[in-house]
């Protein structure tokens, strides 16, 4: 009887939510996130003698580059309790849109980057239209535009889209710079450093990145303290579409190909959602931060990069991946029930 | 079988005391419940008359005290608890499932099975039994969905009988129903009674006490009062019970003397519930609006701010057409709206006292896009010390303060704007005594400042105590403005439901 069970499952919880370990994570979230990605990392250090290299951290960085601009748009989305399961296939859109425009159509590369960035803005838009205008459920509207978005990829290409040398527009974000003998890393993660800069900026110290915080926590209140409560989750919504857009020229730019496949592994879209539930961000809304997404990322790359270095094979990472969500969210759920 | 001829106690609680972060809900507080007795609990908003029953219902634990049934001490750590024991309760809100029949909801959870598989024919029979004994006309093969409030309101109690209840606590079981349901719940409350089950009935409704309980319980502030034999006691005794102060130490003095006319509303409509409204209220005057729930007060409150839209009539602020499409513009005119559900429309919960005051006026703490933190640290800083609002620090979530300090917070949000005109709906509700005396300095404060106060309140005693004006809302209209001089609990009553003898 489940009688029997509740008192017991109940008093645990209380228990675990008024430990000092809880009081903490409360009132600094970002510890825990942090505390993770020390352990993963010392774990490894241990475990996997090439781990400590000079090549590695470069390498994780590299990895979770395309990942972590994503995760952006992801955090902004999960703060305000929306959840956006299209942002891996819009990327993969936007990525194959920006290598067919400049290689098939012969566009100038610049242009086509900028035309297939406006491709992902405008679903990002449409995401925003229909769950403000109709007011349908952000799962089942970026659900629908998932779809969507990969039937358009299969449509607009079959095959894989290599970018020749000569347009190197479309791949210097993803190239080791060479500097005499000394190689330094691609300019993409400097990139993804500036658009993480900015987001923290932007919701720390602007009224807009307020408002996103307020939305989250309660639309209603939020409506009638005066906030356009509307315009800010279209805004949302469409600063979203922006990342995803970001990602996928850094994407093509890693990979020198536009990939009709793009975005939709693992490693694309639900890698993202991962990173940002693992920095911290409540999918209840109104908690979470940007920096914490980005601990959450490297989390995801220091796991994935670790356990490649002890060779294990990329299906047992998923698996990793997959559990540690879940902890997560547990441990979120469990240190804030009353 | 009990061997005293003076029934024992079904139900003791002894010294029953709750806190929570911020609050103490409920110090020494006792109960004492005979099997067939109706024992009323009563108590103002916020006396914990809830916060009791959610203990006894295993919705709450209790921090101290003891309670027996049947002569033993138990511990209700759960809801299923309480009712191994056999208490049930039935809230205001019902727990029904629209999308099962009647049979199905009476034994929702309890299915009795035979052979592995549910035993259909006893639900039925049995559920056909229950409704025949509560003497109610109900198919059981109706959607619980589609019936009335009335009737779902037996279902209810079909299904409290249904697991063997000892103990029934109804919660306001009359808030809901009309007169003549009222009349029929009575008559299954009395024979519940006769049968030997224990009632603890929640009521605001005096007259209903003296109709249909044996004892009451008052409770005031989280405390106990007192408990009566209702045969031995007359209204005016409960009423001092309950209120158990002098009205004239709860309420500010006030100079009282209003200025121009800054707001004028001429025929105004929305919706179902408010249906021709008009009123004019001057700067510096507390405009207290009484009435039922239901009487379009709350309606015409969300126009004013802007959250609904009006669908006919016209307003006038300070001299020009006023007809606002959202809160900000409202806002921007100088309105603001402490709303009537601070949890749910007031306050940004699980963030923090800063991020709570100053979420209206970010633009006006924004200089070229960025706020200036510095700036907005000082400025809840000086509200903070001014409404004396307890908090550790600006970062403290407000999930975790009391009632009274939560509203300080909202206040603060709108004082910090210098709000003109302000629509207070229940601004005390759900806070405790010391707090609320704070509110009403408050308020006093602010109209002798010149601020423009709507208070909509149930709470006639509020009402009275700190409006300079007061206009009575029934179905939709004003259908009285009295003088403070003039206004009394009686004629308010009188007012707000059309009819004389409602209150004796």
């Amino acid at each position: 009887m489940s009688s029997a069970q509740s008192p017991v499952n109940l008093t645990a919880a209380r228990s675990l939510a008024a430990s000092p370990f809880a009081k903490a994570l409360r009132s600094s979230p970002i510890l825990g996130p942090l505390a993770a990605l020390l352990l993963v990392s010392l774990v490894f250090a241990i475990a996997s003698p090439n781990f400590l290299s000079t090549g590695t951290f470069s390498l994780i960085l590299q990895q979770v580059m395309v990942v972590g601009v994503l995760a952006i748009g992801q955090t902004l989305v999960i703060i305000t309790t929306g959840i956006d399961l299209s942002c891996g296939m819009l990327m993969g859109l936007s990525g194959l849109l920006m290598a067919g425009f400049a290689v098939r159509s012969g566009l100038n590369p610049w242009l086509a980057i900028l035309m297939g960035i406006g491709v992902a803005v405008a679903f990002g838009v449409l995401n925003g239209a229909l769950v403000t205008g109709i007011g349908l459920p952000a799962f089942i509207v970026t659900l629908g535009t998932m779809n969507i978005a990969w039937a358009l990829k299969r449509i607009y290409s079959t095959s894989t889209i290599t970018i020749p040398e000569s347009m190197g527009q479309l791949t210097f974000l993803g190239a080791p710079i060479k500097v005499g003998g000394l190689e330094l890393p691609p300019p993409g993660i400097a990139l993804l450093l500036v658009l993480y800069a900015v987001a923290w900026f932007m919701m720390k110290y602007t009224a807009a990145g307020r408002s996103v915080y307020a939305v989250g926590d309660n639309i209603e209140a939020a409506r009638l303290a005066g906030l356009n409560t509307k315009r800010i989750l279209l805004g949302v919504y469409s600063v979203a579409g922006l990342a995803y857009g970001l990602a996928a020229m850094l994407q093509i730019a890693r990979t020198g190909v536009g990939d009709p496949n793009a975005g939709e592994s693992t490693n694309g879209n639900m890698d993202a959602i991962t990173a940002v539930v693992i920095g911290g961000t409540s999918l209840f809304g109104g908690r979470g931060s940007v920096v914490g997404t980005l601990v959450g990322v490297l989390i995801v790359g220091v796991l994935r990069t670790g356990l490649q270095l002890m060779g294990v094979q990329p299906t047992y990472q998923v698996l990793v991946t997959g559990v540690l969500v879940i902890a997560a969210v547990s441990v979120d759920q469990l240190t804030h029930r009353k | 079988m009990s061997t005293a001829t003076a029934p024992t106690a079904l139900l003791e609680m002894q010294g029953i005391g709750k806190s929570f972060p911020g609050v103490k809900a409920l110090e020494g507080v006792h109960l004492k419940v005979r099997p067939g007795q109706v024992h009323a609990l009563l108590g103002e908003n916020g006396a914990g008359k809830s916060t009791l029953i959610k203990i006894l219902s295993g919705a709450y634990t209790r921090d101290e005290g003891e309670i027996y049934f049947d002569g033993a001490r138990v511990d209700i750590k759960s809801p299923a608890d309480a009712e191994n024991l056999g208490i049930s309760t039935i809230y205001q809100e019902f727990n029904l499932a629209p999308h099962l029949t009647v049979a199905e909801n009476i034994f929702l959870g309890h299915l009795p099975k035979k052979a592995g598989r549910v035993d259909w024919a006893t639900v039925r029979t049995r559920s056909r039994e229950l409704l025949d004994s509560l003497e109610v006309g109900l198919s059981i093969d109706a959607l619980a969905g589609t019936l009335s409030v009335a009737q779902q309101q037996m279902v209810e109690i079909a299904k409290a009988l249904n697991r063997n209840t000892r103990l029934l606590v109804m919660d306001e079981p009359s808030a809901v129903l009309g007169e003549r349901d009222i009349d029929n719940l009575f008559d299954v409350v009395r024979r519940l009674q006769a049968s030997g089950i224990g009632i603890i009935y929640i009521s605001h409704r005096l007259k209903e006490i003296f109709d249909l309980a044996d004892e009451v319980t008052v409770l005031k502030d989280g405390r106990y009062v007192d408990t009566r034999t209702v045969a031995d006691v007359t209204m005016d005794d409960l009423v001092t019970l309950m209120i158990g102060r002098d009205l004239e130490d709860v309420y500010p003095q006030r100079a009282g003397k209003p200025g121009e006319v800054v707001l004028e509303v001429a025929h105004l409509a929305q919706a179902h519930l408010a249906k021709d409204v008009s009123f004019t209220l001057r700067a510096g005057e507390i405009l207290g609006i009484a009435g039922i729930t239901g009487s379009g007060r709350t309606e015409t409150a969300r126009v004013l701010f802007g959250a609904d839209k009006a669908t006919m009539g016209s307003m006038t602020l300070f001299g020009k057409p006023y007809r606002p499409r959202s809160p900000r513009d409202a806002i921007d005119r100088g309105i603001a709206v402490v709303t009537e559900d601070r949890k749910r429309q007031g306050l940004l919960l699980k963030l923090q006292v800063y991020f709570n005051v100053t979420v209206a006026g970010l633009s006006r703490l924004s200089r070229g896009g960025v706020l200036q933190l510095r700036q907005e640290r000082a400025l809840v800083a000086k509200w903070i010390q001014n409404l004396r609002i307890k908090t550790p620090s600006s970062d403290f979530m407000v999930v975790n303060m009391s009632g009274g300090n939560q509203q300080k917070v909202v206040l603060a949000r709108w004082l910090s704007l210098g709000i003109k005109v302000f629509i207070m709906d229940e601004p005390t509700r759900g806070i405790d005594v010391g707090s609320k005396s704070e509110i009403y300095q408050i308020m006093a404060d602010l109209a002798d400042q010149g601020v423009a106060i709507i208070m909509i309140s149930s709470e006639l005693p509020e009402v009275l105590g700190m409006s300079d004006r007061v206009l009575v809302m029934r179905d939709g209209r004003v259908a009285a403005e009295l003088d403070r001089a003039e206004a009394t609990e009686e004629r308010v009553m009188h007012f707000a439901v059309g009819q004389v003898d409602l209150v004796g």
